[in-house]
């Protein structure tokens, strides 16, 4: 449907949290048509579910919430937002870091 | 300023627009320097460019100009200059720009925009501690007899208190030694029924809330309330 840019990874943001917290994504869109929204994690598609909530908060930024990060929560995450004029997304990277301390 | 030239025209708009001509109007000027205006010119600029070009050769008469000659989709402004047999006067004041399309095709375009993404920003949240409830409100004893006392009351006014529950302590009256009546299964609705209650004994009662994250505060109690043939309801806290 939608042709995916690539994502430089060099050029990625990088976010961490500690492990057992929430990891708040926030993604300011616009465009007309209001564009479709699409989280991605490594390039899979997020669906909402126990852990992953997605919303468009208060003041309209689109929202990918995590919760209880777990190690396997790193990754590269995407914001895709298509309508009829195009597509494009923006990329974080997140770590997920072990709250075991020595 | 030429000496006797008419002032500039007012207004400039542009009153009909399509992918072939744009009709641009304008209201004469206040002052036409003592000799009458001959006639008008007509400029027209694309938008992004700072070069002007004027589009009729001769003056017009009339207020209202076609612009034709304009490339599909560019969107110009326009200006117009008067001219007396002094002199040309100064342009007017630019119009709002205007494209050169179709009314169908504008209004398909109108508003309409690529998608952009900002950054993402991600922020680290501490996962909501439960929040344990505050106290019920307005408990009072809505039936009194021998054999059992009814209590009612309102939960706590805080929101997000989902699986809020209860639970009904009394006291004898002039002690302070508060028991649970339900110490097994707290109760799920603002309403209490107790019985055995020892006859001829007053009690206090109130009530608790609790949730996953704990038990609250109690309600304030009762008035005390004596347990006989006789109906004893005691008039509401507070009042």
């Amino acid at each position: 449907l939608t042709e995916e840019q690539p994502v430089n990874p060099s050029t990625v943001k990088k976010f961490a949290v500690a492990e057992g917290k929430h990891a708040k994504f926030r993604c300011l869109v616009t465009g007309k048509p209001k564009p479709e929204i699409i989280w991605k994690k490594n390039g899979v598609p997020l669906d909402p579910g126990r852990r992953h909530l997605i919303f468009e908060d208060r003041e309209g930024y689109y929202t990918l919430k995590v919760l209880y990060c777990k190690e396997q929560d790193t990754g590269l995450y995407v914001c895709a937002a298509s309508n009829a004029l195009g597509n494009t997304l923006s990329a974080v990277h997140l770590s997920v870091k072990s709250a075991v301390r020595f | 300023e030429i000496e006797g030239a008419p002032g500039a025209p007012l207004d400039v708009r542009c009153l009909d627009a399509n992918k072939d001509y744009i009709i641009v109007t304008w209201k004469q000027p206040a002052v036409d320097g003592g000799n009458s205006i001959l006639g008008y010119f007509v400029d027209r600029c694309e938008v992004g460019t700072t070069h002007w070009i004027q589009c009729n050769d001769t003056p017009v008469k009339f207020a209202r100009f076609p612009v034709t000659g304009l490339v599909e989709g560019r969107s110009y402004t326009f200006r117009v200059r008067a001219v007396n047999k002094s002199g040309m006067s100064h342009p007017s004041r630019v119009s709002e720009p205007v494209a050169a399309m179709d009314p169908a095709d504008r209004a398909r375009m109108r508003g309409t925009s690529a998608p952009w993404t900002g950054q993402i920003i991600v922020t680290e949240e501490e996962p909501a501690e439960g929040v344990v409830p505050g106290r019920p409100r307005e408990l009072e004893v809505t039936e009194a007899t021998k054999n059992y006392v009814v209590l009612s009351w309102k939960p706590p006014g805080e929101k997000g208190l989902e699986g809020v529950m209860y639970y009904v302590e009394k006291c004898v009256a002039g002690t302070d030694s508060w028991q649970r009546v339900n110490t097994e299964i707290p109760v799920r609705s603002p309403r209490f029924a107790l019985f055995d209650l020892a006859e001829g004994k007053s009690y206090s009662f109130r009530v608790r809330c609790c949730n996953s994250a704990g038990v609250g505060e109690p309600s304030d109690p009762t008035e005390a309330t004596t347990v006989g043939d006789k109906l004893d309801i005691p008039s509401a806290p507070g009042k």
